[in-house]
């Protein structure tokens, strides 16, 4: 008997056809994978296969059980973790982990050893609350709380965004344990090394099914989208011996924990410089003592110059930034974005205006310069608020995980826009989970437990470390970690 | 410079809301319609139950005037106390009037009858002034002099003479419309910031703190300007109510209204973490500041300790300033105080709202 | 049964770490029935009074004393014309004023009230005081009796309004922000697909605000009791009753609002426009609802705390017996009934 049914499944909203004639099967223990760009219906679909809407056309069987009349039967066996899924920040890592556990009819004992993996990270961390843990760490125990109880399916939305090349493998691992126990796992996923450990994937794009096989058939003939070829890293901009970043014994301590632990490190004119580390080895933390957000507790750092202790608002005029949750006003247009931030940095109207049009050219975007910014696609966002927040020319430009959850072709694209304002001069500082990133980058740093740990280019960290590519190397470095969190 | 591009990020984030502009428009309107009806403290239909122990001529004529009088609806007689005061429970009755066996024997005797009248006083209002009227007409009867003496005295009510509720509750409905549209709206905005993660990319800008608070407070000040002309013309057209002092005070005295409430929400949004949190700590500080600014009850009748409040009250001054310009029609010259101490802590307020907002923490 | 045990308790939770508005929730109660029970009264008192005379006798010197004496009148000047005092009245330096005629003492005639009508109510209690203290020096024939509220206290009044507007408050409002607010944050899509049945789930996050609206009613009746002096004269058991069907009627109400509401901000508003100024404005709660133009009474005759105020006061300062409130009770009955089987059959186990 099959797992999952879904026979000629429809569903619209308004207008827009969110699923359109889908129809697959899932074997019973099957690993299924199903991965296409943002908007592509995946959520819907993991809806309906759960029960929380309703199809308007077909039928999907879960379990054997149908989806529309059998409702109760299927939420006993079901699992599912939204993409969506907050945990509740005002409860602690445990009292979260307990109340789910207790949900799904198990105990946390019991349920342990599926989630060691992933919660063993965390556990010290058990007594405080999820709202005070970083973007990484919250996955990480939004999926030991999925993974808790073990139902006969599993969904999982994209489970894996913003979470650590290492976590990443270990959380696969567990579902390879899971699958062992005839657990049926439909899951997405943007990251290619995840859709290769699926046994079959199914390659859905605008509401229909283009293509159902094995990662690697799917992966070849879809290249275009999964497999872009490499970009050309042709050395335009000239790195200047000059430094744009000088930082000297930083460290920020919240209490007795020292999220950045006297970090030393100096960022030259021109360069794209990756700024790599596990979840809550204090990346963001320290991002935010560069960019005037937050006051280092002892050390000293200059940024274009500038003190950031003392010259925090003299910084921000000659730096730009692109954070971690999307920046852009979601109710604001295109146009109006664009207008405002330039307004901010003291660009007269008429200066926005030639700019904002070259800008749109540039990006084959014109079409949507009165499109409100919250109906843009997730890749047209980041590309649009990374270009924002280079629109005023600053010396220096620091994204933090500016492509999470987005598909490989939209990534290379945006690394394209990052080369050619490195091109132009401007300095690059971007925190990424994506090694093949990593090795865009003229230099790297790797944070473990606060600490830079390494620092070069890829290549010198490849022959250091005798490692055959970047990922190996954050694993090799990320596995000595002996703190898991911030 | 950069302030004009920040308003107009407001107004559009505002014009954009599907739900503000609607509120901005209709909320006044509804509230100057169906306010003034419904804020009517007159106390009117007081509902009388006699009981007549002496059922003499004259005692039947203390009825009838009764009966006569407009201000009370008779509710006929009851034979004992014990049932009259069941109408009460029963709520058919508000006032009992016990008129005493002996009541014309002792008229005629020359001696003061005493009647006996028994009110609902939960109601403290309704009860005293029904029980005052009553004992009007009882004292008139009984004592024919007391009438001609009663007769003598006259009453020139100043300002309002038609004593004219709506008169005096619309200048009050300015300040509560002032307070929910200026107030509330700021509380749930940078908190708004907050949630949406927007704040952080603007924190990251060289934007000063003065202009960023600036930029979202202009908008409320423009909005209250709107809102306040709506309220003056519906005033003028569903009422026929108009200001008796000069307009261009009226709106000095709501601008300055709305520097405070706006810059007072800004501030509760600088430190709250939801929206929800913004609104409940609003809502506490809102119903206080609304109870104890003599809107509803005079400010006079209250405890020392309770008045003192009013001095650090905008809410109080404000209700005090806008009566006096306009029902009484005072000029700049009877309100100069109350504009400073507007003026003063409107102004301690907005450096407060720019100070709570942290760039770097 | 555990699963529902661990869902009352992380509502718990969620309430109880949320500082401000815990102290929001306990100081609303507290500060609201000091406020009313000391502060707000429509009591005369203090009316800074300007006493209008060209010649100070004997006679007038004895009306002005008797004024001065009482708690009422505060006699702040005395000024030769009427001008003088109209220009006092203006400047917002007095309330009123008394004029005495110059052959006042001779004849005992021509008295004149001139007085700052802005407010009509207090304007008309203040003649009327005047009138009382000045010509009715003997105390007279009437004998007057105040029922129920002896001492004329506003608290008595307010007192049931308090209860109707913050138990409507903290049941409607807050448990359909908690619902919403899993719905906003993605964790009701865990929670429905979890095995847990859907009307648990509403029972569960309404248990901790039942509780708490309970804790709540307990404190406003011993602040009531013990504090403000109002007697609860009625039967205790009874108000308790007419309490929890009117907690009820609210969750159910909440419930309703939460089924609407996609977003924490409508529900907040929804809630504050819905219940709050209806509540507030139509309930009787400070305004009389006869007073009210018809078409507004129509209204009133719909909004629940309504007929809890009703019942309230009548229960509990009246101290009438519970067939006294039956009208009221069945009512509120009535609607607990209609919301409660709208809410449930609403409830949305999926979402749309």
């Amino acid at each position: 008997m099959n797992a999952i049914e879904v026979n000629n499944v429809s569903k619209s909203y308004g207008k827009v056809k969110a699923l359109d004639d889908v129809s697959f099967t899932v074997g019973k223990g099957e690993v299924f994978g199903l991965i296409g760009p943002d908007g592509a219906g995946k959520t819907s679909l993991y809806r309906i296969l759960c029960t929380l809407l309703l199809p308007e056309g077909g039928t999907a069987k879960v379990d054997g059980f149908d989806t529309v009349s059998q409702m109760t039967d299927i939420r006993r066996r079901v699992g599912y973790m939204p993409g969506k899924f907050s945990l509740y920040q005002d409860l602690t890592v445990q009292e979260n982990l307990e109340f789910f556990a207790t949900l799904f009819g198990t105990t946390v004992d019991e349920g342990y050893d599926s989630i060691k993996a992933i919660y063993s990270q965390i556990e010290r961390f058990k007594d405080r609350k999820a709202g005070a843990l970083s973007g990484g760490m919250k996955q990480k125990l939004a999926l030991s709380c999925a993974l808790v109880h073990q139902p006969s399916v599993l969904f999982l939305d994209e489970p894996t965004t913003g979470v650590d090349p290492v976590s990443r493998k270990e959380f696969w691992d567990m579902l390879g344990d899971l699958k062992d126990r005839n657990i049926t796992i439909v899951a997405s996923t943007p990251y290619l090394d995840e859709v290769r450990r699926c046994e079959r994937v199914a390659f859905l794009d605008r509401g229909k099914i283009r293509g159902i096989g094995t990662p690697d058939d799917i992966l070849t003939r879809f290249a275009d989208v999964f497999n872009p070829p490499g970009i050309e890293h042709d050395k335009t901009g000239e790195v200047k011996d000059e430094n744009v970043i000088e930082v000297e014994h930083l460290v920020k301590a919240f209490g007795s924990f020292h999220a950045v632990d006297d970090i030393s490190f100096t960022v030259k004119r021109g360069e794209i410089f990756g700024f790599l580390g596990a979840n809550g080895a204090g990346k963001t933390t320290a991002m935010h003592m560069l960019t005037g957000l937050n006051q280092p507790t002892s050390g000293t750092g200059r940024v274009v110059g500038y003190d950031i202790r003392t010259e925090h608002e003299q910084i921000k005029k000659h730096i730009g930034y692109m954070s971690q949750r999307f920046s852009l006003y979601e109710d604001l247009t295109v146009a109006e974005n664009i207008r405002l931030f330039a307004g901010i940095y003291g660009m007269d109207d008429k200066e926005i205006a030639r700019k904002t049009d070259e800008l749109l050219e540039r990006l084959q975007f014109t079409e949507h310069k009165n499109t409100l910014v919250a109906s843009l696609p997730l890749g047209w966002k980041q590309k649009l608020a990374f270009s924002v927040s280079i629109f005023h020319e600053p010396g220096i430009v620091f994204l933090d995980e500016p492509t999470g959850g987005v598909d490989p072709a939209t990534r290379r694209q945006f690394w394209e826009l990052i080369y050619e304002a490195a091109g132009r001069g401007i300095t690059v500082f971007v925190t990424t989970h994506y090694m093949d990133e990593a090795e865009y980058c003229d230099r790297i740093s790797i944070m473990v437990d606060g600490k830079i740990k390494a620092m070069g280019s890829p290549a010198e960290l490849k022959q250091k470390f005798n490692q055959p590519d970047m990922d190996h190397v954050f694993t090799y470095l990320a596995r000595q970690a002996t703190r898991s969190s911030d | 410079m950069t302030l004009k591009y920040l308003i107009q990020k407001e107004f559009t984030q505002i014009r954009r809301n599907a739900f503000l502009p609607k509120l901005i428009i209709v909320f006044p309107i509804m509230i100057m319609c169906v306010m003034p009806w419904v804020m009517n403290m007159e106390v009117k239909n007081i509902k009388v139950a006699v009981v007549d122990n002496d059922r003499s001529t004259l005692s039947q004529q203390l009825v009838h005037s009764i009966e006569a009088s407009n201000y009370f609806i008779f509710k006929g007689q009851q034979p004992t106390y014990r049932d009259a005061l069941q109408e009460i429970e029963k709520s058919r009755a508000d006032v009992v009037m016990v008129i005493p066996q002996d009541y014309s024997r002792e008229l005629a005797n020359g001696n003061q009858p005493q009647v006996l009248i028994a009110a609902n006083a939960v109601n403290g209002t309704k009860g005293s002034i029904g029980n005052a009227y009553l004992t009007q007409i009882v004292t008139a009867h009984v004592n024919p002099d007391a009438a001609t003496l009663q007769a003598k005295v006259s009453t020139l009510f100043l300002y309002n003479k038609n004593m004219n509720y709506k008169l005096f509750m619309i200048p009050a409905l300015f300040a509560i419309v002032m307070m929910l549209m200026t107030g509330f709206l700021p509380a749930l905005n940078i908190v708004g910031e907050k949630e949406a993660g927007t704040i952080e990319q603007i924190n990251v800008t060289p934007v000063s703190k003065w202009a960023f608070i600036l930029a979202k407070l202009i908008p409320y000040w423009i909005i209250a300007l709107f809102v306040i002309t709506v309220c003056l013309l519906l005033a003028w057209a569903v009422y026929g109510i108009t200001s008796a002092g000069p307009i261009a005070l009226v709106y000095l005295l709501v601008l300055l209204l709305a520097l405070f409430w706006s810059s007072f929400g800004l501030m509760i949004s600088n430190y709250s973490d939801t929206m929800q949190q913004a609104i409940f700590v609003m809502w506490f500080f809102v119903v206080m500041m609304l109870l104890l600014s003599g809107l509803f009850t005079p400010t006079r009748s209250m405890p020392s300790w309770a008045y003192a409040t009013t001095y650090v009250n905008p809410m109080s001054y404000f209700v005090e300033a806008i009566r006096t310009v306009f029902i009484r029609g005072g000029g700049l010259s009877s309100i100069w105080h109350q504009v400073l101490a507007l003026l003063g802590i409107g102004s301690v307020m907005a450096c407060w709202a720019v100070f709570s907002y942290k760039k770097n923490s | 049964m555990k699963q529902f045990h661990s869902f009352v308790i992380k509502e718990a939770k969620h309430i109880l770490r949320d500082k401000r508005t815990m102290l929001i929730l306990f100081g609303m109660p507290l500060v609201l029935m000091l406020l009313f029970g000391f502060a707000i009264t429509t009591d005369v008192k203090n009316v800074r009074t300007v006493v209008v005379t060209s010649s100070m006798d004997h006679l007038t010197q004895q009306a002005v004393d008797r004024l001065s004496v009482s708690e009422y009148f505060d006699i702040v000047s005395v000024v030769a014309t009427p001008r003088d005092a109209e220009r006092l009245i203006r400047g917002q330096k007095a309330d009123m004023a008394i004029v005495f005629a110059a052959d006042f003492a001779s004849k005992r005639s021509g008295v004149q009230f001139i007085v700052d009508g802005a407010d009509p109510n207090m304007a008309q209690q203040w003649t009327n005081y005047a009138t009382g203290v000045m010509l009715n020096p003997a105390g007279g024939t009437v004998n007057s009796k105040m029922l129920y509220n002896p001492q004329m206290k506003s608290a008595y009044n307010f007192v049931p309004a308090i209860m109707g507007m913050l138990l409507m408050l903290v049941c409607a409002m807050m448990t359909s922000i908690s619902i919403v607010r899993e719905k906003e944050k993605g964790t009701m899509e865990v929670l429905l697909v979890s095995p847990v049945k859907p009307l648990m789930i509403i029972i569960a996050k309404a248990i901790p605000y039942l509780v708490l609206a309970f804790v709540i009613l307990i404190i406003i009746l011993l602040m009531a009791r013990f504090v403000l002096g109002v007697p609860l004269a009625g039967s205790l058991v009874w108000i308790l009753v007419i309490s929890v069907i009117y907690i009820l009627l609210a969750l159910s109400l909440g419930l309703l609002i939460s089924n609407v509401a996609q977003t924490q901000l409508v529900a907040l508003l929804l809630s504050a426009m819905v219940l709050l100024v209806p509540i507030v404005m139509l309930s009787g709660m400070l305004f009389p609802v006869e007073s009210m133009p018809m078409v507004l009474q129509w209204i009133s005759a719909v909004i629940p705390p309504r007929y809890y105020i009703e019942a309230m006061r009548k229960l509990m300062i009246m101290g009438v017996g519970i067939k006294e409130v039956a009208r009221e009770v069945l009512i509120l009955l009535g609607m607990l009934a209609l919301l409660m089987t709208l809410a449930l059959a609403k409830f949305n186990k999926r979402l749309e």
